[in-house]
């Protein structure tokens, strides 16, 4: 196993900043996963949200994917590689603000604990790494609710890539960063993309007050430590089944 | 945001005046970053735009294409080449976005983000090779319309300006302002109907289709005045002859491009718009 490097340690992570949840206008709660692929964030969220389930919660799991709304200009874009930094970053917003406005905005006005798998931070890093401003992807985004907690997940570059290398027979154009044109090997041109990107989230630990997760420690370990730091910040009471 | 600037480097002043410099003295005042609101996009290199882009704004019935079909004719009877631009014209979404209309499922922020997605891909991949081949650009419409179309919904200007401040500056911007029971009127003679969203009718406005035009109408109007104000346009007054409209433009744009003469007769396919 990884050593965990100093900065990252659970132990170390700053209290909860609630400023934001105190301004929210719903209730329900927004709880997200962060981090590049291969950290384990998907994993955890899994469990966490079958966890919520077996409690009989009052849960909606929504992921960084296509609303269908959206679907088809993104495939063409990416397929045909007619994307830009900008135009990338756009796209990705309009389906984002399709999830956000008839999804997770409902939701949390209908008092929903909302799981988020990615969230806007996704964007913030990824298209930062592709050369956008990170204060035009702010703007970009600044309709999105703040999130009660969002727990990033971090394990070295190695460890995470390795993770991803191995699984996938071939790393997708645009998931590899090819359009930045750092290498030609897509396996290379992947790592140095993630490495940007890791660089990005880890530049949004204080100001966006992640709670930082190893990725490196036992899955089910870390799991307890999510569910505990999660009853924490969240009173899951509010979510709880209601009694006859 | 940057504060705004002076409509064009080039041959207008901010109070709208032609002047008398030249395209030459354009090229040498210009400097890569005042081409663009705030900071450019990202990834591009901007000192070698020679054409110039010049936007037509104006709400339908206002004359706005007729209007280009008329200056592109005449741009290159000059000697210009010309590429013109507009909304849902990119290859990108264009099309997505037609169907999203059609769809009524689509709500306000992902529109105004599938617009602004569309108009940049343009803007990217035709608009940006275009102008550093020299070519004179239309726009039948531009970011204003996107902006005044969204700000009417309820979407924060300064957020619709923050997004924006990546786009290209252009060199001239002419606004056809017509009244909206004008504009009603001719979009009415045209089609034998108004459009769901011409109309605005996802606002809610008004049960009557008429009422709930002009109110619409009336909306982006009052938007449109504040941009004209912040952007430094050129009005026009729409409800003028197509031929008298048509002259404005052309003495304006002859000046900017240093063309001398700009005498024009539209040819026989376009003659029908000349009244």
């Amino acid at each position: 196993m990884a050593t965990v490097t100093p900065e990252i340690s659970i132990a170390e992570n700053p209290l909860p900043e609630r400023a934001a949840a105190a301004k929210r206008a719903y209730p329900g709660a927004l709880v997200v996963v962060e981090g590049i692929d291969g950290s384990g964030k998907s994993t955890q969220l899994h469990l966490l949200k079958r966890w919520l389930e077996i409690g009989g919660y009052r849960i909606h799991f929504t992921e960084w994917n296509s609303s269908p709304l959206v679907k088809s200009a993104t495939r063409r874009g990416k397929q045909r590689r007619l994307l830009t930094p900008t135009t990338f970053s756009m796209l990705h917003a309009a389906d984002f603000a399709d999830r956000c406005e008839r999804q997770i905005l409902p939701l949390l006005h209908g008092g929903y604990l909302v799981l988020a798998d990615r969230y806007v931070y996704t964007a913030f890093a990824r298209d930062a790494a592709r050369g956008c401003s990170p204060h035009w992807l702010r703007n970009l985004y600044s309709f999105a609710p703040v999130p009660d907690i969002t727990f990033y997940f971090r394990a070295p570059l190695d460890v995470a890539v390795n993770r991803i290398v191995a699984g996938r027979p071939k790393l997708k154009y645009y998931e590899a960063g090819m359009d930045l044109g750092i290498s030609l090997d897509r396996a290379e041109s992947f790592r140095i993309f993630q490495e940007k990107i890791l660089n990005h989230y880890d530049q949004m630990v204080d100001t966006d007050h992640f709670v930082l997760m190893d990725g490196t420690v036992r899955v089910n370990k870390l799991q307890k430590l999510m569910r505990q730091l999660l009853v924490e910040r969240v009173d899951l009471k509010q979510f709880a089944p209601k009694k006859k | 945001m940057t504060p705004p600037r002076s409509h064009s480097d080039a041959g207008a002043g901010s109070n709208g005046r032609p002047s008398k410099r030249s395209k030459a003295g354009k090229n040498g005042s210009a400097n890569g970053s005042s081409r663009f609101y705030g900071m450019p996009l990202p990834g591009v290199r901007t000192e070698d735009l020679s054409g110039s882009l010049i936007v037509v704004e104006g709400t339908d019935g206002s004359g706005r294409s007729t209007q280009i079909s008329l200056l592109t004719e005449w741009l290159e009877g000059e000697g210009f080449a010309v590429e013109t631009m507009g909304l849902r014209r990119s290859f990108l979404v264009g099309e997505d976005i037609d169907a999203l209309l059609a769809e009524n499922a689509v709500t306000r922020t992902t529109l105004a983000l599938m617009y602004s997605t569309d108009f940049f891909d343009q803007l990217e991949r035709r608009i940006l090779p275009a102008l550093r081949s020299g070519l004179i650009v239309l726009a039948d419409r531009y970011i204003f319309t996107l902006i005044a179309r969204a700000a009417v919904r309820g979407i924060g200007r300064d957020y619709l300006h923050g997004i924006y401040d990546i786009a290209l500056r252009p060199d001239l911007t002419f606004w056809l302002n017509v009244r909206p029971e004008v504009a009603f009127d001719r979009e009415f003679n045209k089609s034998q109907t108004i459009s769901y969203w011409e109309s605005g009718r996802d606002m809610s406005l008004s049960n009557d289709l008429f009422q709930s035009f002009i109110r619409y109408q009336s909306m982006i109007k009052r938007e449109f005045e504040y941009l004209s104000k912040r952007h430094g346009f050129i009005e026009l007054d729409g409800e003028a002859n197509v031929s008298k409209v048509n002259g404005v433009l052309r003495k304006r744009i002859a000046s900017q491009l240093g063309i001398r003469s700009t005498t024009y007769k539209p040819s026989h396919a376009l003659a029908h718009l000349w009244r």
